[in-house]
C-alpha cells in the first residue's frame, strides 16, 4: 500500500461513510449533519447514500439531542453527533457532565452508553469569542468521558473506527477547523497495526527538549522540531492524541531523557492540559527537570475578533522555536536563527503537508 | 375491571406504601445513608401507568425512584440493599435512592436533574421506531419538569418524528416547596396543542384503576403508530420532599388538603383487600430488608469499577 496523501477532513468522510457502511445501528445527528456543506464535507452525501433517518438534521435543541443519543444508544444504536462549533456543546454540558459520564458507574456498571460525539474547534477569520473553545480539559476533567483530539488525518483513521465498533463507551472528540483542508501522509498498514489508538503517539524523537502537545499545535511543534535541527536542536515531540488517558509513561521517560519541558496546547493554560502535564511530571519525578517548564497557549482572555489582536492571541511558530531555544540555552538572549513572525492561520492558506 | 386486574394494581400500590412506611421506620437508625424522596400518595401514578405496559417497554424516571421501580416488577430484595448501600444492590451500592433502575424489567435509569431523563426517553423511543420493534418508552417526570428547556426541545422532536412515547407528568403540585401557582405561567393543554401531542389528565390521583385504564388507552393508540401522547395525573405526596418526614407544618400547604385527600385512597378505604394482601406484602419487605441486613459492604475493589 505504502504511503499516500490524505486530507484531515477526506479522513474524517472516510470514517463516518466506513462507519454508516459496517452497521446499521449507526446514525449521525447533528445540524447540517445532511446539508449540501455536510459537516464541513465530512458526511456530505451520506444522506442520500444511507437515508435520512441514518444521517439527520436536527432541532437546535443540542441538550435534548445528546440525551436523545443516551436513549438511542441504551437501545442499541451508535450514535455520532456533530457541533460545528464546540462551544454549541457547552448547551449539553448538563446531558454530558451530569448523564453521559455517569451512567455507567452511576448504575453500578450494568449501563453502557457508547457514543461519538465530534466537536470542531474553529480558529481565524475573526470568529470571535464564541467559535474559537477549545474546550478539552473541561470535558477531560470529567470521569467518565474518554477526550480525543486526532491531531492528523492517521489519528482520525485510527481511532474513530476502533471508537465506534469496538470501544463501548462514550467519547468525545475535538477536531481542529484549520486540519480539516491540511493533507498528510498516511500509511494504511502502519494504521492498522496501531496497538492502542486511545494513548499518546511519540511523533518525533530528539534528545534536547520534549515538547507534549494537542492537536494542532502538533503540527507545530514538528514544524519547530524540523526549524531547529537546523541550528543542532532535537525534540521529542508527543502528540497527546486522547487527553483523557495520556501515556504518562511515555512523557516521564521523554523528560528523563531530554530534562527540558515545553507544553503547546491548543487552549488556555490555566487548569487545563499544560498544568495536568506538570502535575504528572510533578507527581512522577520532579527531579528530572533541568529547567523550569514553559508551557505555550491561548492568552488568558476571550478570543478578541480583530486580526491584530487575533494574531496576538494564539501562540505562532516563533514563539514555539524562541521557547524552545530559551529552554535549550536557558537565555532569554538565545541567538539563535529563529522563523520569521507569521500568524498560524497565514502559513496555513498555502501550507501542504507532508506533516 | 376484573377483580384480579383490581387486587394485583393493589398489591402493588401497597407493596410501595408498606416499602416507603418501612424506609421512613428505619431511617433514625442510619440504615440508610442517603436522601430519599418518597412516593407515599403518588404509588397509583407509577402502578397504573406501569400495569399498562409490557416488561419489554421502557420507563425512565426521576430521583423519586422507588414506586417506579416497584411499579415495573423490580427486586425488592435488590432495592433494599440498594438503599443499604449494599454490594448485592441492583447498582452495588453506587446508585442508592435516587438512581434505582433495572433494564431486566425496563426500569431504565432515573435522574436527580430535573427533566434529563426525559430525552432519554425519546432517544430509545427513536431507537425503537428506527430498529421496527414493538417496544414503547415512557417518560416519567414531575410537574417542576414542565419549566425546563429541555422538556420542549424533548417533545419538539418526539411529534418531530412520531415517535412511540407517552410522556407521563406526576403533578403533586409543588416543585420542593414551590408551587406552581408562582412557577408556571402557561396553559399546559394549549402547550402540548401547540407540540400536536395529544393529551389526557386524570384528576383522581389516587385512582390506579381510572389511571390504568386512562394509560391503556393511549399505550393502544401508540401502538397503532399514532405518535407521542400525554399523561398528567394530579396526585399528592404525603411527606416532605426529601426525607421520612411530614412538612404540612412549614406553611407552604395545608394538611386540610392532604386529608380531603386520603379519604379516597384505596390503599386506606379498602380494609377487605388490605387484610387479603397486606401478609403477603409485608412477608417479601421483611424478608427484602433481612437480605439488606445481612448483605456485604462494596469496599477499594468497587470504587473505580465501571467508570469508563
Amino acid at each position: 500500500m505504502g504511503i499516500e496523501i490524505l486530507k484531515y477532513g477526506d479522513a474524517l468522510f472516510e470514517t463516518m461513510d466506513g462507519a454508516l457502511e459496517k452497521s446499521d445501528s449507526t446514525f449521525i445527528m447533528g445540524q447540517g449533519a445532511d446539508d449540501h456543506k455536510g459537516i464541513f464535507g465530512t458526511t456530505v452525501g451520506l444522506a442520500e447514500k444511507y437515508g435520512a433517518d441514518r444521517v439527520m438534521d436536527t432541532p437546535l435543541s443540542e441538550e435534548a439531542i445528546t440525551g436523545i443519543s443516551v436513549g438511542a444508544s441504551l437501545n442499541g444504536m451508535y450514535p455520532i453527533m456533530t457541533h460545528i462549533r464546540a462551544d454549541f456543546m457547552l448547551l449539553a454540558t448538563n446531558q454530558i457532565v451530569n448523564l453521559i459520564a455517569k451512567y455507567r458507574y452511576m448504575f453500578g456498571g450494568i449501563y453502557k452508553v457508547p457514543m461519538l460525539i465530534r466537536a470542531v474547534v474553529g480558529r481565524s477569520w475573526g470568529q470571535g469569542a464564541q467559535h474559537t473553545q477549545s474546550l478539552q480539559s473541561l470535558f477531560a476533567h470529567i470521569p467518565g468521558l474518554t477526550i480525543l483530539m486526532p491531531a492528523d488525518s492517521a489519528a482520525v483513521l485510527s481511532t474513530y473506527p476502533y471508537i465506534i465498533h469496538n470501544y463501548k463507551a462514550p467519547v468525545i472528540s475535538f477536531e481542529h477547523r484549520l486540519l480539516y483542508e491540511l493533507d498528510f501522509e498516511i500509511d494504511r498498514q502502519q494504521i492498522l497495526s496501531v496497538d492502542k489508538p486511545l494513548s499518546s503517539r511519540l511523533k518525533c524523537v530528539g534528545s534536547d527538549v520534549t515538547i507534549v502537545a494537542t492537536s494542532i499545535m502538533v503540527l507545530e511543534a514538528e514544524r519547530a522540531a524540523a526549524h531547529l535541527k537546523e541550528s543542532g536542536i532535537e525534540c521529542d515531540v508527543i502528540d497527546l492524541n486522547c487527553i483523557s488517558n495520556i501515556d504518562k509513561g511515555m512523557i516521564v521517560e521523554s523528560v528523563r531523557k531530554t530534562g527540558r519541558l515545553l507544553i503547546a496546547d491548543t487552549s488556555w493554560k490555566a487548569f487545563g492540559v499544560s498544568a495536568e502535564i506538570c502535575r504528572v511530571i510533578c507527581e512522577a519525578s520532579p527531579n528530572i527537570l533541568q529547567a523550569p517548564v514553559i508551557t505555550l497557549g491561548m492568552a488568558p482572555a476571550p478570543c478578541p475578533t480583530a486580526k491584530t489582536l487575533e494574531d496576538l492571541y494564539y501562540p505562532d511558530l516563533y514563539d514555539l522555536c524562541d521557547a524552545i531555544c530559551r529552554l535549550v540555552t536557558g537565555s532569554d538572549k538565545h541567538g539563535i536563527d529563529l522563523p520569521k513572525k507569521k500568524a498560524m492561520t497565514d502559513t496555513y492558506k498555502h501550507f501542504r503537508g507532508p506533516f | 375491571m376484573s377483580q384480579d386486574l383490581y387486587i394485583n394494581l393493589f398489591r402493588r400500590a401497597l407493596l410501595i406504601r408498606r416499602a416507603e412506611e418501612r424506609i421512613i421506620e428505619l431511617y433514625p437508625l442510619d440504615k440508610i445513608q442517603s436522601p430519599v424522596h418518597l412516593s407515599i400518595g403518588q404509588e397509583a401514578v407509577a402502578v397504573g401507568v406501569c400495569y399498562a405496559l409490557k416488561s419489554e417497554d421502557w420507563i425512565f424516571g426521576t430521583y423519586r425512584s422507588h414506586a417506579l421501580y416497584l411499579a415495573k416488577g423490580g427486586d425488592l430484595n435488590l432495592m433494599f440493599a440498594e438503599l443499604f448501600g449494599k454490594v448485592t444492590g441492583v447498582s452495588g451500592g453506587k446508585a442508592g435512592s435516587m438512581h434505582l433502575s433495572s433494564p431486566s424489567v425496563g426500569m431504565m435509569g432515573s435522574s436527580a436533574i430535573v427533566a434529563s431523563s426525559i430525552p432519554h426517553a425519546v432517544g430509545a423511543a427513536f431507537a425503537a421506531k428506527h430498529r421496527k420493534t414493538d417496544q414503547l418508552n415512557v417518560a416519567f417526570f414531575g410537574d417542576g419538569a414542565l419549566e425546563e428547556g429541555v422538556t420542549y426541545e424533548s417533545l419538539n422532536f418526539a411529534s418531530l418524528h412520531q415517535l412511540p412515547i407517552i410522556f407521563v407528568c406526576e403533578d403533586n403540585g409543588f416543585a420542593a416547596h414551590s408551587s406552581v401557582q408562582a412557577r408556571q405561567s402557561f396553559d399546559r393543554t394549549a402547550l402540548l396543542d401547540a407540540y400536536n401531542i395529544p393529551t389526557r389528565c386524570v384528576t383522581e390521583g389516587w385512582d390506579f384503576e381510572k389511571i390504568f385504564e386512562a394509560m391503556s388507552d393511549l399505550v393502544k393508540a401508540v401502538r397503532q403508530g399514532g405518535g407521542p401522547k400525554y399523561l398528567e395525573v394530579k396526585t399528592m405526596r404525603a411527606c416532605e420532599h426529601v426525607g421520612p418526614g411530614e412538612d404540612f407544618d412549614a406553611g407552604y400547604r395545608s394538611r386540610e388538603d392532604f386529608e380531603r385527600w386520603i379519604v379516597h385512597d384505596p390503599l386506606i378505604c379498602d380494609i377487605d383487600t388490605l387484610s387479603k394482601v397486606e401478609g403477603g406484602v409485608i412477608e417479601a419487605i421483611d424478608s427484602a430488608i433481612t437480605f439488606a441486613e445481612e448483605s456485604s459492604w462494596p469496599g477499594p475493589a468497587q470504587l473505580l469499577t465501571d467508570v469508563i
